[in-house]
């Protein structure tokens, strides 16, 4: 397994532990306003309140709403804007692998189903990918015409990620069923199906995050193409660029979850903020 | 129509985009089907009753980002977000009064919570928003099963009407004779509909096992009367009614019009059977 | 501080939550309903509540009350109830029943005051108690010991404990928490009419034309009367006038035609305004002949306290509380009572030192000349100033409320009824405006006639039939004879077969003082039965620390876990209700009698069982020696004499009292009780203790002794019997028939008898020989007899002892919902009515709250200079505040606002007011 391998070990799990911190810190955050009335962080992912002040809002949910001829009061507009403003000039896709509490249930999936193949055994990927990443992108426009056609936030109403993080805040009802399937889903029948493929929040991300700052930069002179990143990466599409030219990773597919660079031996990847140099010579 | 060279020189490449667009439409048009019957099927929750200043249903829900600032917000632990499976739509907020019912707050801090609107404090508060007036919530609307009310048996009950927050306004009391017993009266507890501000303290009062007064939402607890009458006696019901009056909608008895009727030539109206 | 209302408000929905699941009915039960009525037996009951004395019919089946219904032959409801009616069946099986004997131990199982509670058996807690009794006696004497009686107890429990506390124990001890209800209505009966109880009943409602209720919120306390005032008053709307006399807006409202909202205390001056409207104005409409003829007019002495401790430097007492107490010794006179004491010379700034505050219940003759002066301040004008409650109404609409009511009064075809509760009954001056009602009704002709009379509501359902009747009170003994007077001990000691000069004539210890007694180490040993007076006594927190910290032994008997249980050493599982014989008696003198419908559950027994088991534990040598009772009173040794009689040393008080040769006598199996349990009779399948029946028929026995007393004194009672076969009869019952209205030679066969050829009697016999004298104080010279005579009192108004200031700004009041019943005991274990009000709130006015910073439902602090206690804040709702005075039900011991209450009582009647101190109100 690629995490065993040579280097002090927090090195090479850096991201990962960040990450779950982050995921950790914001759910116990929100848990905390509803149970004990703390005031940091109030609300849950859809629309919250940052120490009593500042807004944020899910722009994709906001735009479901508009969609839907909600007439949505400033404080939504305010907060989804803000949020929209981060992770476009900043974060890019960040949410789904930094804050996104789907993320460590997908991410399990993968785990196992790296650690032991016969979970996959039966379901090889079809030559034919009846499942194009374009999927989900499919799906964000469908929610949109959705939301607009029968007056509500049509995906927010079926979102299991909504079911998983109000749930942890508000209790989960059924939700967790919606969860066990897309575990049992992303493990058994489609590698990284949900986020790769469905999640049209994940497709509105991409779309945003296309132009953000933070990228993964890749440096082919160190590559020793042991193709490690391109097996811990939930899309790996987007490092086509590995051994074969130095430069950005550049997708908006990509969520800045930095397992690449955590697994590179080589120190040929890298997180950081966008260059123009490097920008300009990426590889298609 | 940049397509059009492309299917000249590449037959199956022209087929096999036409099959991925075809695929592609008929797989959108189904997971559409599937996944807005999924949403209309949570949608179809005409019970649910929401929090203070909330707008019509169909409008919260089209505001409503289920956030649940408002829950966070009641200091009684009343509201709660529907949880998949509850048959309300998932994650929006609503109150069962039967288990915890609106204190009507005169802060109404659910309503000040809401970010999108679909909370409208302009629905509670006098001069649109700055001064709040909590009693003018509409939850819904407390209705009475008189047949299960044990004050309508002649027992001294009346729960409920103690239990409202505007007692002697939202709820009165009706006294009626009890014919039966000859000399006591009944204290019958009356909804006043243009006052119960749907708050469920009287739904929790009640006394009964299952409650005889519950609070319905206004859709389904309402009948409406047409646009074509207006109260005489009455200066300011003339504002209930459209403008446009209701004298449209009619019979169409004569099933052709007028003159197609008139011209035909069956004499003396029989009601037949085909 | 929004958290920790948020908390609060959590852990309260947490709680109702818990009770809303017991909401369900199980499917046995459901099933059962179904079978139609299969298996159901139904008998005869009463309502285990209020004082109206509702009669309900008990279905059992399987030895399980399964379901209640109205009684539709009871004349009083005639098949109605309220919901605390509603509920009868579901007080009975509490998850929390108390079910065994259970003691303080240490390890090794020992009593030890500081152990925890651990189950014993019967045997063990009924020796203990009786080792700690005869501890406690042998140091102290008969008032060393204390036993707290109950207007809930039967009248069978209550003739127990009187007989084996004042007969046996040769201790007048004992005293029932109908003092805090009841004892100031005794008292303006006795002294206005030389007897107990009300002289109408409730068909006067029907009768009246006029019903006014001075501080009785009948539609909640009296919940089914009440809807026979509203069916008179929809039956002639115009003609009927409701009149609401209060101290804040209350349900009776609703229905009235006139509300009044007086300042508390200020009822008596009202009173008084109205005999100044008689006396000074109107003349004519005083009806000369019957007041010439059937009364006479009295008043009594000024310094008489508050019943409070006479030693306000009692060390267990703060600077704070010293403040109240030390007015009991003297009290500068307020501006109002500079004019209402004028006729004694008295003016404003003066001190008045409570001399007479032992004498209090002395009184005598004055002429009507004086009766006149003494009215004399009590003009429109100065009553209005004085009484005016709200201070958002005008002075003149206050007014002409006034001059309505007297005009209601005065109308002289106008039948009317004064109805009262606790408003008049717990009041520093409690005694005093029972007596200033009945100057009313006296002065116009207008008391013991179908409609027209002053009219006592009790609160409790066998207040009258139990603690007045069969005289559970400290200085009484059954049928309205008196523990001082030697006759009267005389001729019970012959009733109760005992030596001459075994009963005390000492009274002994009032409630209050019974925990006053425990606070000072003079009580070391008491009993508790069918009562809370650790949650229902004001100043609370002295109780509370005295039970716990000093050197004695509680024992409290009850169905259900209590804050006094909680305080006590051994807890008694007592038999509920309809796991026993019994009868009540309501507060139109109906007595009513019912059966025992189920075997008790787990080990509980009935108190009466509890009382003779313990009566076996102590042998007439223990106590019918010499005894002292005080400096001045040794009881003397009666143990010759007991020996003369039949009894050796070692026969015990059971023996003697209540397993005689009479006794034996009633047999058992009787025609009455066929196919009827009896566990005192014959045991029950439960063998608690190995206990199999005494063998006779202890409640017949029971009532037979009892009703003796009354038989051609006044209080005449029908037999066991007959009782079982009617729905209750109003005493006195001669010659088979109950008595409507009493006093009145139309229905009372006494008035023949007593006074012939006259149409009234008011025969009582109590305090009918009186000096006379004139406002200053009584005259050296003879009594004057007053064969026959009511008494129209002269009462001045005067100051509570605490009155809100800038300190303390608003006056506390504290009462009942009708939902739940006085401590809650039984009603808060009833999931829907624990759900319909779960808490008790603090009803305040909307104003004051704001300026305080105060929102409905806030958690405030109310604090007076006895102790605090936190509510919630509800400014809508049932009650309506004036602005300056909150009000707090007692029902939720969460919420135990006794702590914050004064123990000031009426200094005659001894009843606590409960209904007057100051506070201060703040968020908490
Ligand atoms: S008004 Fe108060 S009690 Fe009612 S839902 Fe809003 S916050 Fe909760
Ligand atoms: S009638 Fe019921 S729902 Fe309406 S305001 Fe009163 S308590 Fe609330
Ligand atoms: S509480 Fe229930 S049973 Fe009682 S009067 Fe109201 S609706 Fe009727
Ligand atoms: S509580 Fe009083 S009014 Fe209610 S049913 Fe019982 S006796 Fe009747």
């Amino acid at each position: 397994m690629t995490e065993s391998a040579a280097g002090p070990r927090s090195r090479h799990l850096r991201f990962l532990v960040a990450r779950r911190l982050l995921q950790l810190g914001v759910a116990v955050l929100f848990v905390g306003a509803n149970a004990w009335g703390w005031k940091i962080l109030q609300g849950n992912l859809s629309s919250s309140v940052l120490l009593g002040t500042i807004p944020f809002a899910d722009p994709f949910a906001t735009l479901q709403l508009l969609a839907a001829g909600g007439m949505l009061a400033t404080n939504a507009l305010l907060g989804a804007g803000i949020t929209a403003v981060v992770y476009a000039v900043f974060g890019g896709r960040m949410f789904c692998s930094w804050i996104c509490p789907m993320n460590p249930v997908t991410d399990l999936a993968n785990y196992l189903g790296r650690r032991f193949p016969w979970f996959r055994a039966g379901s090889r990927q079809d030559p034919r990918k009846p499942l194009a990443r374009s999927v989900r992108t499919w799906f964000m426009a469908l929610a949109l015409v959705l939301s607009a056609v029968l007056g509500t936030a049509a995906f927010e109403a079926v979102s299991p990620v909504g079911m998983l993080q109000r749930g942890l805040v508000f209790g989960m009802g059924l939700g967790w069923w919606a969860i066990a399937g897309v575990f049992l889903f992303d493990l058994f029948i489609q590698r990284n199906g949900f986020c790769g493929h469905l999640c049209p929040l994940g497709a509105f991300y991409e779309v945003i995050g296309r132009f953000s700052l933070l990228r993964v930069i890749h440096d082919h002179k160190k590559c020793t193409s042991c193709w490690d990143c391109l097996r811990v990466c939930p899309e790996s599409q987007v490092l086509n660029l590995v051994s074969k030219g130095s430069g950005s990773v550049l997708s908006g597919a990509c969520t800045n979850c930095g397992r690449c660079v955590e697994v590179c031996h080589d120190d040929a990847l890298a997180l950081t903020f966008r260059q123009q140099g490097i920008a300009q010579s990426s590889g298609g | 129509m940049s397509g059009a060279k492309d299917m000249d020189r590449n037959e199956t490449g022209r087929r096999e985009f036409f099959s991925r667009l075809a695929r592609g439409a008929a797989a959108a048009v189904a997971g559409g089907v599937v996944w807005g019957g999924l949403v209309r099927e949570g949608q179809n929750a005409p019970l649910a009753l929401r929090p203070p200043g909330a707008l019509s249903e169909s409008e919260f829900l089209a505001k409503c980002i289920r956030c649940g600032l408002c829950v966070e917000a009641c200091p009684y632990d009343t509201l709660q977000l529907a949880g998949p499976g509850s048959g309300e739509p998932t994650g929006t907020p609503s109150l069962k009064p039967r288990e915890v019912p609106c204190y009507l707050c005169t802060d109404i801090p659910c309503t000040v919570a809401c970010p999108t609107g679909a909370l409208d404090l302009a629905l509670v508060s006098t001069d649109n928003g700055r001064t709040l007036d909590v009693n003018q919530t509409r939850i819904g609307l407390a209705v009475m099963d008189y047949h299960n009310c044990i004050a309508a048996w002649g027992l001294r009950c009346d729960a409920c009407y103690r239990a409202c927050p505007l007692i002697d306004k939202a709820i009165t009391l009706e006294h009626t004779r009890n014919e039966r017993t000859g000399r006591h009266a009944m204290l019958l507890p009356k909804v006043q509909t243009d006052v119960c501000t749907g708050c469920g303290l009287c739904e929790r009062a009640c006394i009964v096992e299952e409650a005889a007064i519950f609070v319905l939402p206004h859709e389904v607890a309402l009948g409406k009367v047409g646009d074509n009458y207006v109260r005489g006696w009455d200066e300011v019901d003339q504002q209930r009614v459209n403008p446009d009056g209701g004298a449209a909608d009619q019979v169409d008895q004569s099933g052709a019009g007028a003159l197609d009727y008139l011209n035909d030539g069956v004499l003396g109206g029989e009601v037949d059977d085909d | 501080m929004a958290l920790s209302r948020r908390d609060f408000m959590k852990q309260a929905a947490a709680v109702s939550a818990a009770g809303a699941i017991g909401m369900k009915v199980a499917p046995e039960a459901l099933a059962a309903a179904q079978e139609a009525e299969k298996g159901w037996k139904w008998d005869k009951g009463v309502c285990r509540f209020c004082g109206t004395g509702c009669g309900i019919m008990l279905a059992t089946r399987n030895d399980k009350i399964v379901a209640v219904k109205g009684d539709p032959a009871a004349p009083v409801n005639r098949g109605l109830n309220c919901i605390k009616g509603y509920f009868n069946a579901k007080i009975m099986y509490g998850k929390d029943r108390l079910t065994q004997p259970l003691l303080r131990v240490n390890d090794a199982g020992e009593f030890d005051k500081q152990g925890k509670f651990k189950p014993v058996s019967w045997d063990k807690a009924l020796d203990v108690m009786a080792d700690k009794f005869k501890e406690a006696y042998n140091e102290l004497g008969p008032t060393g010991i204390g036993v707290f009686g109950s207007g809930q107890y039967t009248i069978h429990e209550g003739y127990v404990m009187s007989k084996l506390v004042k007969g046996g124990l040769r201790s007048n001890n004992i005293d029932p928490n109908a003092r805090h209800c009841m004892a100031s209505a005794v008292v303006g009966f006795i002294q206005a009419f030389g007897i107990d109880e009300p002289s109408g009943n409730y068909d006067d409602i029907e009768y009246t034309d006029t019903a006014v209720m001075w501080g009785a919120n009948m539609a909640e306390m009296h919940p089914i009367l009440w809807a026979r005032i509203t069916d008179r008053k929809l039956a002639e709307p115009d003609r009927v006038k409701l009149i609401n006399l209060t101290t804040y807006t209350n349900r009776c409202s609703n229905l009235s035609d006139t509300e009044i909202i007086f300042k508390p205390q200020t009822d008596l001056a009202i009173w008084n305004y109205i005999l100044h409207e008689i006396v000074y104005n109107r003349p004519e409409m005083i009806d000369q002949e019957f007041v010439d003829k059937y009364t006479v007019f009295a008043t009594g002495p000024c310094d008489v306290g508050y019943g409070m401790r006479s030693n306000p430097d009692h060390p267990k007492y703060t600077e704070l509380e010293r403040e109240t107490m030390v007015k009991q010794v003297r009290k500068v006179l307020s501006e109002a009572e500079g004019k209402t004491l004028a006729h004694l010379g008295y003016k404003a700034g003066d001190t008045m030192e409570n001399k007479r505050a032992a004498g209090a219940i002395k009184h005598w003759i004055i002429k009507f000349e004086d009766f006149k002066k003494g009215l004399e301040p009590y003009t429109l004008d100065f009553v209005a100033e004085l009484a005016k409650g709200d201070p958002d109404e005008s002075l003149e609409s206050f007014k002409a409320k006034l001059q309505q009511l007297a005009d209601l009064y005065l109308e002289k075809d106008r039948k009317i009824v004064s109805y009262w509760t606790m408003g008049m009954n717990q009041h520093t001056r409690g005694s005093w405006v029972n007596e200033a009602a009945y100057a009313v009704h006296l002065m116009l002709g207008k008391q013991a006639q179908p409609g027209n009379g002053a009219f006592s509501l009790t609160g409790q359902p066998s207040a009258c039939g139990t603690a007045r009747e069969v005289g559970t009170f400290a200085h009484r003994l059954p049928a309205d004879l008196v523990v001082a007077n030697a006759k009267h001990r005389e001729f019970s000691e012959k009733m109760w077969k005992l030596p001459a000069k075994t009963l005390n004539g000492k009274p002994g210890s009032h409630y209050t003082k019974l925990l006053r007694d425990i606070e000072d180490g003079k009580i070391k040993w008491s009993w508790v039965q069918v009562c809370n007076p650790w949650q229902n006594t004001a100043s609370a927190n002295h109780w509370i620390k005295a039970a716990r910290e000093m050197d004695n032994f509680i024992v409290v008997s009850d169905v259900y876990p209590t804050i006094s249980a909680k305080v006590a050493d051994l807890i008694l599982p007592s038999a509920m209700i309809f796991e026993k014989w019994g009868a009540y008696g309501n507060a139109e003198r109906r007595t009513q009698h019912w059966k025992q419908q189920v075997t008790p559950v787990g080990e509980s027994m009935p108190d009466v069982w509890q009382a003779m088991e313990f009566a076996k534990r102590i042998t007439l040598k223990e106590v019918w020696g010499e005894t002292k009772v005080d400096a001045g009173l040794t009881l003397p040794d009666v143990m010759p004499e007991a020996r003369a009689m039949g009894y050796t040393d070692d026969d015990t008080l059971f023996d003697v009292l209540f397993a005689n040769k009479e006794a034996r006598s009633y047999k058992w199996p009787d025609p009455i009780g066929k196919d009827t349990l009896n566990t005192l009779a014959e045991g029950d399948k439960r063998k608690v203790a190995g206990f199999e029946g005494y063998g006779f028929f202890v409640h017949k026995y029971l009532w037979e002794e009892y009703r003796k007393f009354g038989v051609g004194h006044m209080h005449d009672l029908a037999d066991f019997d007959t009782y079982h076969k009617v729905r209750g009869m109003k005493w006195p019952v001669i010659d088979g028939k109950e008595t409507a209205w009493r006093f009145n030679a139309d229905y009372d066969p006494y008035v023949a008898s007593k006074n012939p050829g006259e149409q009234f009697a008011f025969y009582g016999p109590a305090l009918k020989a009186m000096p006379a004298g004139d406002l200053a104080g009584p005259i050296k010279g003879d009594k004057v007899k007053l064969p026959n005579k009511a008494k129209i009192f002269f009462r001045p108004y005067m100051d509570p002892p605490e009155m809100p200031d800038n300190e303390w700004p608003f006056w506390l009041c504290t009462g009942r919902v009708l939902e739940h019943w006085h401590t809650g005991s039984m009603t808060m274990r009833v999931p829907e009515l624990y759900r319909a009000v779960p808490e008790a709130v603090c009803y305040m006015n909307g104003s004051d709250a704001r300026k305080k910073g105060i929102d409905d439902g806030d958690a405030v602090w109310i604090e007076s200079r006895r102790g605090k206690v936190k509510a919630h804040a509800e400014l809508r709702g049932r009650n309506t505040m004036p602005p300056g005075t909150v009000m707090i039900p007692f029902f939720d011991e969460r919420v135990l606002v006794n702590k914050v209450c004064l123990d000031a009582t009426c200094p005659i009647s001894k009843e606590t007011d409960f209904k007057k101190c100051a506070v201060k109100v703040y968020k908490a």
